[in-house]
C-alpha cells in the first residue's frame, strides 16, 4: 500500500469551551477524491482548516507524505502543494482574470514591475489545462457568472501545481449546468493525479465523482466507506445515527461486506 | 447575564456600564474641584454643567438611534447651527420679522429636511453614512455662513413679547434651567422608545444584522431613515434650546458639536460596529464628556510672581488650555472610547475585571478576536463594455474618462465667461498653484481609497505640518531644513497613528481618521496659539517660488529666452508634485505594490488568503497619504509666506472628491493617479470658476459670495459619490438603454 499523501491522527481542536474535533483520524491517497460529509457543525471545515494551517490544532499529528508537519498558515501548506477553494471563491472582483489567478504573486520584471505579458500568457495556459472557456483573461471577475468565477478560483489553485485541492461546498452556489462543468473539471484533475477533498451536503455530487466518503458527527469519526461499496442511503444513516463506537474504516467495512 | 438579572432590569435600559460612568464622573468632578475649587466647588458649576449637558444630551439621544443602526451622523452640529440660523432669520426684527410660530415651524422643517436628505442619501442612494453626513456638515456650515454673512443676529427686545418660548432657556423658580427639563423629557422618551418598544427592537435588529432583519420582514430602509430623522429632530430641539437661551446667534453655533455628541454616545457604551447602545448610557456619556470639556476649559488659578522694576508682585491668573488643545483632547477621548468599547464590552474585559475583583470565577475570553471591520467580499460592479473597444469607445470605457472630459469642459466654460482673462498666463499660473495642494492630497488619498479605506484627516495633517514648520522657524529659530524635517515627521507620526488605529486595532478607517481630524487640527492651532505666523527665512520660501527666482537665488544666471519664460512659469511645488505623482502613478499602475493595493481594496480576505500582507498595504497607504498632506502643508507655508491655523480646511473634501471624480470608488478597489490628478484639476477649476468675476452684458460685474463656497464643494463631492455609485457601478444608464432597446423588456 502506498503512503497517504495526507494523514491526520487523533486531531483535537477546542474553541473556548466547545470541543470541536475529538480524536479525529483522516487520510487521503494520491489522486483520490474524498467526500467529507456530516451535519452542520460536524467539524468538516474545521478539520480542513487544521489541515491547511488556518487553525492550529490542540492535539494530534498531521503527516504530509509521511512527514510530521506544523503549518502556521495556509501559505505554508501551499508550499507542500495543498490548496483550498473557498465557498465564496475569495477573488477580487475589481481585478481581471489574469490578475486574480496570480493574486499576490504577480510575475515580476526588473524586481518591482509586473510582467503583464507573462502573467496573461501563463493564465491562458492554466485555463486551457483546466479545459474551461472564458472569453478573455482581461475580463473583470465581477462581470462573470458564479460558475465562471469558480473556474477562475480553481484555475488559481491549479496554477500552483497542487497535489491536494480542497473544495469547500463547491456546488452550493452553482446552477445545474455549472455543477456539471465543475464535476467534469474534478474528473480532469483526477486524471492529472491531483487528490481532492469535497466538503459538501450534496451526496449526489460526491457519489458521481468520488472514490471514498468520510462521515463526521459532532467532531468525531463515525464512518468511512468506498463509494463503490456503499449507497447514499447508508451514508445518510451514518450522518443521522452513526456513533464513534460503531465506526468502521473503509477497508474494514469492505472486509466485513465481503 | 443570568435570567434572574435579566428579569430585574431590561438590558436595553440600564447596565453595569452606566454605573461605571457614574463612578468615573464622580472622580472627574473631584479632580475638577481639586484643580479649580472656586468654580467646581459652587452649585453654579453643577447647574451650568447640567445646562450645557442638556443640549448635548438631547442630540446624543437621537445619535444613539443612528449609531445603534451601525451608522453615523456627522451633521448634527451643522443642523443645530442651521436651525438656529433659520429661526433667527425668520424671527429677528432685522430680517423677516415673522411670528414665533412661523419661526419654530421653519426651524423644525429645516431640521427635518436635513434629516430627510441624510436618510435619502444613505438608504436610497447608497452613499456611505460618513461621506453623506460629512458633506452635510460642510454644506450646513456653508449655509449658516451664507445666510448670516458671518454676522451675528440678535433679538433681545422682541424676545420679551414671546416669553413662553424663551422661558425654555431661562432658569426657573426651582433654581435650575428649563433646558434640563426638556433634556430629561427627551431622554425618557428616547430610552423607552429604544428599550421598550418595537421601534427600538427594530433598530437593534438592523444594527446587528441588516440582512437578517430584512429577511425577517423589517423595513430596514425606513428604520435607518427614521434614525436620521430622529437625530435631526433632536438636533433641531437642541438648536431651539440654544436660541431660546441666547436670544441670538453667531455663525459659530454648533461648530464641533458632532465630535462631542458622537464621543458621548460611544463613551455611553454604544458600539461603532452597531447593534449595541443605550439611551441612558448616551445621556450619562454626554454629561461625562461635557464635564471633561469643562474641566479642560476652566483652567486652574495660579499665582505668578511678576518682577516690576525690582518690586516683586504676586499676580493672580488663570492657567488655561488654549482652544486647540481642548479640541485635540476631545479627539483623543473619541478614539479612546472607540478603542475601549470592544475590549470592555464585546471582549468581556469589564466582566472579567469585575469577576476578579469579586473573587468569582473569571469568565473565559471570547475566542474570536473582537474585530470591528466586517468581512468585505463586495467589490464594485464593473462593466465589461470596454472589452476589445478601440479609440474613443475605449477612452469612454475608462473610469477616469469623465474627469478628463470634465476638466476640458470646465476650462472651456471659464474661457467663454471671461475670454479676456481666463486663458492668460497669469491665470493659468495661479490655477496651477492652487492645483498643487489639492493634487498632492489627492495623490496620497488615491492609495487609501483604492485600499477601501478613507483618510478624513488630510486637511488637518496639512495644518499641523504647516504649524510645525511655521512654529519651528518663527518661535524656535530653526533653520528651514530642520523645520521641513520636523513638519514631515509630524505628518509621519499622524500617518502611523492612523495606520496603527485602523490596522492594528481594527477601527474603521473613517473613525480613526475622524479622531485625527480633530486631534491634528487642535494640535496645530495649539502650537501657533491660534495666531497667524509669517516672516520666514527667504531660503524656505523658495519652495513656493518659481524656478527662475530659485535659480537666481542660487546664483545661476539665466539668459533671456525660451528657457527663462519656462522657468518663470514653472514653480518648485509644481515640479515636486510632478515627481511625486509620477512615482506614485508608476507604483500604483505598474508594480506589484500597486496590484496589492487594488487586491486589498477589491477583497481584503481574498488578498489575505493569497498571502498578501494586507495590514502592511493598508498601513503604508495611510502613512503615504499623511506624508503627502504634510508636504502640502510645508508648501502652503512657503507659498503664502505665512501660516494660518485654518490652513487646509475642507481639503479632505476636495481630495476625496478629486479621487472619486477621477474614477476611484468609495468602496475601494479602483482609482488611478492620472484620474485623481484630473479630478484635482476639475476641483481647482470649479473653485476658480466659482470665484470668477463675471462681466454681465450691461457692463456690471458679478461675483458669487465666497461664503457659499462650502455649499458648492459639498454638493460636488456628494454628486461625485452618487455618480460613481449609480452610473459606474449600478450602470443605470446602460441598463436604461437596454430596457429601452429590448422590445419585450420588462420595464417597471
Amino acid at each position: 500500500m502506498t503512503t497517504p499523501i495526507i494523514k491526520m491522527q487523533g486531531i483535537q481542536k477546542y474553541f473556548g469551551a466547545v470541543h470541536a474535533l475529538r480524536n479525529v483520524n483522516f487520510h487521503l491517497m494520491p489522486g483520490e477524491i474524498l467526500g467529507l460529509v456530516g451535519d452542520n457543525s460536524a467539524g468538516k471545515s474545521t478539520l480542513m482548516k487544521v489541515m491547511t494551517g488556518a487553525y492550529q490544532r490542540d492535539g494530534g499529528d498531521v503527516f504530509v507524505d509521511g512527514g510530521l508537519t506544523h503549518f502556521k498558515s495556509p501559505q505554508e501548506s501551499r508550499d507542500y502543494g495543498i490548496e483550498m477553494i473557498y465557498q465564496d471563491f475569495a477573488l477580487c472582483g475589481n481585478l481581471d482574470i489574469g490578475q486574480n489567478i496570480f493574486l499576490g504573486r504577480w510575475p515580476k520584471k526588473y524586481g518591482v514591475f509586473i510582467d503583464r505579458k507573462r502573467m496573461y500568457r501563463e493564465a491562458n495556459d492554466v485555463l486551457k489545462r483546466l479545459k474551461v472557456d472564458v472569453n478573455s483573461v482581461f475580463q473583470k471577475v465581477e462581470s462573470l457568472s458564479g460558475g465562471r468565477q469558480q473556474s477562475v478560483a480553481i484555475a488559481r489553485a491549479i496554477s500552483f501545481n497542487p497535489r491536494v485541492v480542497i473544495f469547500d461546498e463547491p456546488t452550493a452556489n452553482l446552477s445545474v449546468m455549472a455543477t456539471e462543468r465543475l464535476l467534469e473539471t474534478m474528473a480532469e484533475l483526477k486524471r492529472q493525479n491531483v487528490a481532492q477533498v469535497i466538503i459538501s451536503h450534496r451526496l449526489t455530487d460526491i457519489f458521481e465523482v468520488g472514490d471514498r466518503v468520510m462521515v463526521l458527527k459532532r467532531g468525531e469519526n463515525v464512518g468511512d466507506r468506498y463509494i463503490k461499496h456503499t449507497s447514499e442511503k447508508d451514508i445518510l444513516e451514518l450522518i443521522v445515527s452513526g456513533t464513534p463506537e460503531t465506526a468502521l474504516t473503509a477497508d474494514e467495512a469492505l472486509a466485513r461486506a465481503a | 447575564m443570568t435570567p434572574h438579572a435579566r428579569a430585574r432590569m431590561p438590558a436595553e435600559l440600564f447596565g453595569g456600564w452606566e454605573v461605571a460612568i457614574l463612578i468615573f464622573m464622580g472622580l472627574v468632578y473631584m479632580a475638577g474641584v481639586l484643580i479649580n475649587p472656586a468654580f467646581f466647588g459652587s452649585t453654579d458649576a453643577l447647574s451650568a454643567l447640567l445646562r450645557d449637558t442638556a443640549r448635548v444630551g438631547v442630540m446624543a439621544v437621537g445619535m444613539t438611534f443612528v449609531i445603534v443602526n451601525k451608522e453615523l451622523d456627522l451633521s448634527v452640529g451643522s443642523i443645530l447651527g442651521l436651525v438656529a440660523t433659520v429661526f433667527s432669520i425668520l424671527y429677528a426684527p432685522s430680517h423677516v420679522n415673522a411670528s414665533i410660530g412661523i419661526a419654530v415651524a421653519g426651524a423644525l422643517a429645516t431640521g427635518l429636511l436635513v434629516g430627510l436628505i441624510n436618510g435619502t442619501l444613505v438608504t436610497r442612494l447608497l452613499v456611505p453614512a460618513f461621506i453623506a453626513t460629512l458633506t452635510m456638515l460642510f454644506v450646513g456650515r456653508g449655509f449658516v455662513l451664507g445666510l448670516t454673512g458671518g454676522k451675528t443676529i440678535g433679538y433681545d427686545i422682541k424676545a420679551k413679547s414671546d416669553p413662553w418660548f424663551f422661558a425654555i432657556g431661562e432658569t426657573n423658580a426651582l433654581g435650575f434651567n428649563n433646558q434640563i427639563l426638556i433634556f430629561i423629557a427627551v431622554a425618557i422618551i428616547g430610552a423607552i422608545m429604544l428599550g421598550k418598544t418595537r421601534v427600538g427592537y427594530e433598530t437593534y435588529a438592523v444594527g446587528g444584522n441588516e440582512q437578517a432583519a430584512g429577511y425577517a420582514g423589517l423595513a430596514t430602509r425606513w428604520i435607518r431613515m427614521r434614525a436620521y430623522l430622529l437625530s435631526a429632530l433632536c438636533a433641531t430641539i437642541a438648536g431651539l434650546m440654544n436660541v431660546a437661551q441666547d436670544k441670538g446667534i453667531t455663525s459659530q453655533y454648533g461648530q464641533g458639536a458632532e465630535l462631542i455628541v458622537i464621543a458621548a454616545v460611544i463613551v455611553g457604551g454604544a458600539s461603532i460596529a452597531g447593534g449595541r447602545g443605550r439611551v441612558i448610557g448616551a445621556c450619562l456619556g454626554a454629561a461625562l464628556v461635557v464635564l471633561i470639556d469643562k474641566v479642560l476649559r476652566e483652567g486652574y488659578p495660579i499665582t505668578r510672581i511678576v518682577d516690576v522694576a525690582g518690586i516683586k508682585m504676586e499676580v493672580q491668573a488663570f492657567a488655561q488650555l488654549p482652544g486647540g488643545a481642548v479640541q485635540a483632547c476631545l479627539g483623543f477621548l473619541l478614539l479612546a472610547a472607540v478603542l475601549i468599547e470592544p475590549w470592555a464590552i464585546k471582549g468581556g474585559g469589564a466582566a472579567r475585571l469585575m469577576a476578579r475583583l469579586r473573587k468569582q470565577p473569571v469568565p473565559p475570553k471570547p475566542s474570536a478576536e473582537a474585530a470591528i471591520v466586517g468581512v468585505q467580499t463586495r467589490g464594485a460592479k464593473h462593466d465589461a463594455h470596454g472589452m476589445g473597444a478601440k479609440g474613443l469607445r475605449a477612452f469612454l470605457a475608462r473610469r477616469d474618462a469623465a474627469a478628463i472630459m470634465l476638466c476640458v469642459a470646465l476650462w472651456l466654460t471659464g474661457f467663454v465667461l471671461r475670454p479676456d482673462f481666463w486663458g492668460s498666463l497669469d491665470n493659468s499660473f495661479n490655477l496651477l498653484l492652487a492645483f498643487t495642494e489639492i493634487a498632492l492630497v489627492a495623490v496620497g488619498l488615491t492609495f487609501v481609497i483604492a485600499n477601501g479605506d478613507i483618510d478624513l484627516s488630510v486637511g488637518s495633517v496639512l495644518a499641523l505640518s504647516g504649524a510645525v514648520a511655521a512654529f519651528l522657524m518663527k518661535e524656535a529659530g530653526a533653520d528651514p531644513l530642520t523645520a521641513i524635517g520636523f513638519a514631515m515627521l509630524a505628518g509621519l507620526v499622524c500617518g502611523i497613528v492612523n495606520g496603527a488605529l485602523t490596522v492594528r486595532f481594527g477601527l474603521p478607517a473613517f473613525v480613526a481618521t475622524l479622531g485625527m481630524f480633530y486631534i491634528a487640527r487642535g494640535l496645530g492651532a495649539w502650537l501657533v496659539a491660534g495666531r497667524q505666523l509669517s516672516g520666514f527665512p527667504e531660503r524656505f520660501n523658495l519652495i513656493g517660488r518659481n524656478l527662475y527666482e530659485v535659480l537666481t537665488a542660487w546664483g545661476v544666471k539665466i539668459e533671456p529666452g525660451a528657457f527663462m519664460a519656462f522657468a518663470k512659469a514653472i514653480n518648485v511645488q509644481t515640479i515636486f508634485l510632478a515627481v511625486v505623482a509620477l512615482i506614485a502613478g508608476i507604483a500604483l499602475a505598474k508594480t506589484t505594490w500597486g496590484a496589492r493595493v487594488y487586491a486589498v481594496g477589491g477583497n481584503e480576505r481574498a488578498a489575505r488568503y493569497a498571502g498578501i500582507d494586507t495590514k502592511a498595504v493598508r498601513f503604508w497607504s495611510l502613512v503615504f497619504s499623511a506624508l503627502c498632506a504634510a508636504a502640502a502643508g510645508v508648501i502652503y507655508v512657503a507659498f503664502f509666506r505665512s501660516f494660518n491655523p485654518s490652513a487646509g480646511a475642507l481639503r479632505e473634501l476636495d481630495g476625496i472628491a478629486a479621487v472619486i471624480i477621477g474614477g476611484g470608488s468609495i468602496f475601494g478597489g479602483f482609482g488611478t493617479i492620472i484620474g485623481s490628478i484630473a479630478g484635482a484639476a476639475a476641483i481647482t477649476l470649479i473653485r476658480s470658476l466659482l470665484s470668477l468675476q463675471i462681466i454681465l452684458p450691461d457692463g456690471s460685474s458679478f461675483v458669487m459670495p465666497q461664503h457659499w463656497m462650502n455649499v458648492f464643494i459639498g454638493l460636488i463631492l456628494i454628486g461625485a459619490v452618487i455618480g460613481d455609485i449609480w452610473i459606474r457601478q449600478q450602470q443605470i444608464f446602460s441598463r436604461w438603454f437596454e430596457t429601452r432597446k429590448a422590445p419585450t423588456g420588462a420595464t417597471s
